[in-house]
């Protein structure tokens, strides 16, 4: 091999790393991340029972690990072992956070929000009184505006809450749209009454007999005096028809 | 939550659910979050299993309300001289120091010590 290093059992763990840092060849980190995969593994296993799956703590372990294996620097004199239990232990813990919300935060405003409430706490400590957004601010050396979205964020509102503050009765519960899909009913009502233009006086009787009416081929024949194998085919052009067009207003 | 609870137990891995079940009413009496609780359970079953694999065979669990949040104190009572780290024993030295806050490995009397904030 050119740049490959010759992996053998005798190497130290500096000596892994070393190689690894002096020729950044794959194959040797790939010996290295198997190497310790028994951390991630181990590591896994201390946080099963918190309502996720030991296979997906073990991944989130082993990409912890493959990154760690780019991060670390065997020239500060720390043991790998010491330098990566901390990462991976992190990366699972901000998978279970990540996780623990049905809505999900960013990092950054979760970890505002913790820091906004022990903030809060110290100042009402301290002062006997909850501080204001802008002292809370300088405390924590982040603009206003980042505490008051922060401090927004992530709480959890009754459905009952009234929207206006004069009381008409109106709760979020009664504004809030349904999901029944009526926005896309009424556009595809719009679609398909554009494509209905386009038929000539027949064909519009035809398919107000066949798909408003719901007659039958043959009665729908009697309606407008011709025969049943007319109307069969006249259906099938008009449904091609009304298929294109509507499939070019889709893409247009 | 008392202002302080203690546990002795045998050093046995059965016990460790007896411990793990009274840590995790302490955590909630105490007004950790669940989260806080889970990770304070994973470091005392650790500071516990360290002392195992170091010769212990009786230990003592101490937990102690703190302004700042639990103060636990783990110790071995019997046995014990065994003070050579695995590697087992550096992951969860690090693990420890990963999840509480002012870890304290004292190898002269077989004590373990960390706290778990009120954030936690």
């Amino acid at each position: 091999m050119s740049e490959a290093v010759a992996v053998n059992n005798e190497m130290s763990e500096e000596e892994l790393f070393r190689a690894y840092r002096e020729t950044g060849d794959i194959a040797l980190r790939n010996k290295i991340v198997e190497k310790y995969l028994y951390i991630a593994s181990v590591l896994a296993k201390k946080f099963v029972g918190r309502g996720v799956e030991y296979d997906d703590l073990f991944q989130v372990a082993s990409l912890a690990l493959i990154r760690g294996v780019d991060r670390f620097d065997e020239r500060k004199g720390l043991k790998f072992s010491t330098f990566i239990t901390p990462t991976i232990t992190g990366e699972i813990k901000n998978y279970f956070r990540d996780r623990s919300r049905l809505v999900h935060l960013p990092r950054k405003v979760s970890e505002l929000r913790v820091s906004i409430k022990r903030a809060s706490e110290e100042f009402l400590a301290e002062n006997g009184r909850k501080p204001t957004a802008a002292e809370l601010a300088r405390t924590l050396g982040v603009s206003e505006e980042e505490v008051l979205r922060c401090s927004d964020a992530g709480g959890v509102v009754s459905l009952d809450t009234p929207v206006d503050r004069e009381g008409d009765g109106m709760s979020l519960h009664d504004v809030l749209p349904a999901d029944d899909g009526i926005f896309e009913a009424i556009e595809d009502r719009d679609a398909l009454v554009s494509a209905l233009a386009t038929l000539d006086a027949q064909e519009r009787e035809l398919v107000r007999c066949r798909f408003v009416k719901e007659l039958s081929q043959v009665e729908t024949a009697k309606r407008m005096g011709v025969s049943q194998m007319n109307v069969s085919r006249m259906e099938r052009k008009v449904l091609q028809k009304l298929r294109e067009i509507l499939k070019k207003s889709m893409v247009g | 939550m008392n202002r302080y609870l203690s546990l002795e137990l045998p050093l046995r891995r059965e016990m460790m659910t007896t411990v793990r079940l009274a840590t995790g009413g302490v955590c909630a009496a105490a007004g950790l979050s669940y989260d806080g609780g889970e990770d304070c359970k994973v470091c005392v079953t650790e500071s516990l299993l360290l002392l195992m694999r170091r010769g212990f065979s009786a230990a003592s669990v101490q937990f102690y309300e703190d302004a700042r949040g639990i103060d636990v104190r783990v110790r071995g009572t019997e046995g014990g001289g065994d003070t050579a780290l695995s590697d087992e024993d550096e992951i969860a030295l690090a693990l420890l120091n990963a999840l509480a806050e002012s870890v304290c490995v004292c190898d002269a009397d077989g004590s373990i010590t960390f706290l778990f904030g009120s954030q936690a």
